[in-house]
């Protein structure tokens, strides 16, 4: 079968605004959203302590975080899998294939890209920032917000690494999700299955939403660094 | 005799394997200016950095109004009373309001009492005519006049200014100056390190010169 007639009828669902079509896209959007909004304080905040403080086993937890930034995504769903199985220890939940599990797997995803963009963003702050920030007499958790404020177009470039990281990934979200209609099917599961079922309409539309949002990401760090660079 | 405002004793701090501090005792009177010259890697931005509880020392004791610590132990309270000025001052990127806003928010001073403090202190050190100007893009001395204001705003009984007029050209010299003169003049103590020895003129200011970890 020929390209063109399934990538016509893909620019036809986007522009008619298909209501399946839609609806993927804005679960992929608001479970990637959620995920990262749940995990980026606590992230951030570590990411601040290991960059800060010295203590035992500081470096062991940045090269950690380094390692589990190149964690395959689908092992990553296959060990939530089996924890959130009826079987496994969170079994009782009853949390498998549901929205839930998806968002809990994009915060194990982003996890590591927040803490370690968090830390190289503030060790590369200037060190007369938390000096001035104390001197001052700020204290030592309004010195590190000062810190973060400083070097906030790093940290940005963190969570928007980490939101384009969950909302293309697929491993986990089939893994912990499932692909269930109207629940848990995001983009990338809605590409990789539905696709495989014959229906490249679909799967070619959602691939071009795909591409805009990764393109738009190259567009906002770009920028970022352009405004990194004025420092 | 003037009350003694800061005082210090024994302090010792190595770095790189050299006695950077060598067991340093100083007197720091109230409403007094000083001059602290040395050169190059003698230590004096050490010393005023451990004055001001930005850098642990080794060893030593500090006095200030009657409360002693045992360094390197430094109260948070002491450190907006005793504020140290960097040689190139680091401005927050917000305004130059906002710069001169931040120890007073940090205090937690409502908006309506920092406010007119803030323009005063901008009005104190004329830099009300760049007052619209990013502050990363003020000249050299336009930034040490923005960061002494910052400090000044504190009301603080100390200042710890680190070459404050190094690397000026003659006009940004003269005017921050004028500044510490009349931080002098209005009773605040000074402790300004400098390597040349003539480059800062305020009446009755007393000499004190670093070498070999030792002052004198
Ligand atoms: N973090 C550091 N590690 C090792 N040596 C240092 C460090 N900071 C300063 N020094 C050394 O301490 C000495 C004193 O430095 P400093 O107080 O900056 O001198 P000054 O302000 O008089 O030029 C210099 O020899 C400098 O090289
Ligand atoms: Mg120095």
């Amino acid at each position: 079968m020929g390209l063109l007639e399934p990538t016509r009828e893909a620019f036809a669902l986007l522009f008619r605004g298909d209501p399946e079509l839609l609806q993927i896209i804005w679960l992929s959007l608001w479970l990637s959203i959620a995920a990262i909004a749940l995990i980026a304080p606590p992230a951030i905040a570590l990411g601040v302590l290991l960059a800060k403080r010295r203590f035992p086993g500081q470096r062991t937890l940045v090269v950690l975080a380094q390692a589990l930034l190149s964690f395959p995504t689908v092992v990553i769903g296959l060990v939530i899998y089996l924890l959130l199985s009826r079987r496994g220890p969170l079994g009782s939940f009853e949390l498998l294939f549901s929205p839930t599990a998806i968002v809990i797997g994009y915060m194990v995803i982003a996890f590591p890209i927040l803490v370690v963009f968090t830390v190289s963003a503030v060790q590369g702050a200037d060190p007369r920032v938390f000096e001035t920030a104390r001197s001052l007499g700020a204290s030592r958790m309004r010195a590190a917000l000062t810190i973060l404020w400083e070097v906030r177009f790093g940290i940005t470039a963190a969570i928007v690494n980490a939101f384009g990281r969950v909302v293309s990934e697929v491993g986990c979200a089939i893994m912990v999700g499932g692909n269930i209609a109207g629940l848990t099917r995001n983009m990338p599961t809605a590409i990789a299955l539905e696709t495989s079922k014959g229906d490249f309409a679909q799967g070619i539309a959602l691939g071009m939403v795909l591409m805009a949002i990764a393109l738009g990401i190259n567009v906002v760090m770009a920028l970022l660094q352009g405004e990194g660079g004025l420092k | 005799m003037s009350q003694v405002l800061l005082a210090a004793e024994g302090l010792q701090r190595r770095l790189g394997g050299r006695r950077v501090l060598d067991g340093i005792s100083l007197n720091l009177e109230r409403g007094q200016g000083y001059v602290l010259s040395g050169d190059n890697g003698s230590g004096k931005s050490t010393l005023l950095r451990v004055l001001a509880g930005l850098e642990a020392a080794d060893a030593g004791v500090l006095r200030f109004q009657g409360e002693q610590t045992q360094l390197p132990r430094y109260p948070d309270s002491w450190r907006p009373r005793a504020v140290y000025v960097h040689q190139h001052p680091y401005l927050f990127h917000t305004s130059v309001a906002g710069n001169i806003a931040y120890g007073l928010k940090a205090r937690g001073e409502p908006r309506e009492r920092w406010l007119h403090k803030v323009e005063e202190a901008m009005d104190w050190a004329g830099v009300r005519e760049v007052a619209a100007v990013p502050p990363q893009k003020l000249s050299g001395g336009e930034k040490q006049r923005v960061a002494m204001a910052r400090a000044k705003v504190l009301t603080p009984e100390l200042l710890l200014l680190d070459e404050p007029t190094a690397n000026l050209d003659a006009e940004g010299r003269r005017r921050v100056m004028d500044l510490l003169a009349r931080l002098y003049a209005e009773g605040v103590s000074v402790l300004i390190a400098c390597h040349d020895r003539e480059l800062i003129e305020l009446p009755g200011v007393q000499r004190l010169h670093l070498e070999n970890g030792k002052l004198s």
